[in-house]
């Protein structure tokens, strides 16, 4: 698939259907914080109650139909020039080039929109060589490796640091 | 004979025992000795908060900030407090990470106290949270006093996170540091 027909843009309800095709997907949601969606109503009430409240979450969508989603939720109070960055694609969508055009666009739009936002940072686990090869193709930079650094899914995990700044270049 | 000029001694450092320091909770009756560090621009430089400008602004730091707080110890040579050593735990789902923060009068800078005062915390602190698994460090790089305090304490540098934090107005750069749980300086007591 041609990764110049991907947008961005907020999700709406009349997501859930596509929503649920690939987030019911383990492989999809496997370095998530969350678990796969086990239902269509669940999915209608994931987008309801966790997508569109969002600060900034974006559906990653080919000829308007979502495929995946790219979030960027900033720090609160005076930490909200700090923002994590968090992203998923249908697995039929990987090895592509999709998700680096994604993350390209997401980038450049928060920092317009969030224009209090600094510093955009990724965790990575370090055998998730797929998401670290994306962060290194968009231009985010790997600062180092946190030894027991999150808590996710029972288990505390060791992470790979990466930051993209307002002023870096998207490659 | 030409007599050479003695440099002056600081006699109040001079018989002091600067390996016998002890961690204790600081109450408003500290203020004073509080105040010697708290309202030195040289101390708070690197510091998230301004020099406190006055004693009043110091009692209230104090009764708003330090007293509720979950850890937060003096550090004391006979008893007296010379610094402050603190540990605060991230919210939440990331309650298995806290974060290490010490200040120390610019007097008592360059005789290990930092680094005794930040190894007996360490050891303390995975007894007193059983639940904690990495205590963390994020010292400003141009801090390198502090990094050295964190190296010699055995915590492992790790990296450096830019633009991690505001202070005083300028995005700084951090370079971070962590001592695990399952370190072997973690159980090392003092």
């Amino acid at each position: 698939m041609d990764p110049t027909r991907i947008s961005l843009r907020p999700f709406k309800l009349s997501d859930a259907g596509d929503f649920f095709s690939w987030a019911k997907d383990e492989r999809v949601t496997h370095y998530l914080r969350w678990n796969p969606i086990p239902s269509r109503e669940e999915a209608l009430k994931h987008i309801k109650e966790v997508a569109i409240p969002h600060p900034w979450r974006r559906s990653i969508c080919s000829d308007d139909h979502s495929i995946g989603y790219v979030s960027i939720r900033p720090e609160s109070g005076s930490e909200r020039h700090l923002a994590r960055i968090g992203y998923a694609l249908g697995s039929e969508y990987w090895n592509q080039g999709i998700m680096t055009v994604a993350i390209k666009m997401a980038i450049s739009s928060v920092f317009k929109e969030l224009d209090y936002v600094v510093r955009v940072e990724a965790l990575v686990e370090e055998e998730n060589k797929g998401s670290q090869r994306v962060l290194e193709k968009v231009g985010f930079q790997k600062e180092g490796f946190l030894r027991k650094y999150a808590f996710n899914k029972g288990k505390i995990r060791d992470m790979s640091i990466y930051s993209f700044l307002s002023g870096d270049k998207i490659l | 004979m030409e007599e050479l000029p003695i440099k002056p001694q600081d006699n109040q450092t001079q018989d002091q025992d600067f390996s016998n320091i002890n961690l204790r909770l600081l109450d408003l009756s500290d203020i004073d000795d509080y105040m010697v560090w708290a309202a030195d621009d040289k101390v708070t430089q690197f510091c998230s908060w301004e020099s406190h400008t006055s004693k009043e602004v110091a009692m209230k730091y104090m009764v708003d900030f330090i007293i509720p707080h979950p850890w937060f110890r003096a550090i004391c040579i006979d008893d007296r407090p010379i610094g402050a050593i603190s540990v605060t735990q991230k919210c939440g789902s990331d309650s298995r990470r806290a974060e290490i923060g010490y200040v120390l009068g610019s007097k008592y800078w360059g005789k290990g106290i930092a680094t005794r005062a930040v190894k007996m915390v360490a050891a303390e602190i995975f007894f007193d949270w059983p639940h904690l698994e990495r205590l963390e460090g994020l010292v400003d790089v141009d801090n390198i006093g502090s990094q050295k305090v964190l190296e010699k304490a055995g915590f492992q540098r790790e990296g450096v996170f830019r633009k991690y934090f505001i202070q005083k107005g300028r995005a700084r750069d951090a370079v971070v540091f962590s001592l695990l749980s399952t370190d072997p300086q973690a159980k090392l007591l003092v």
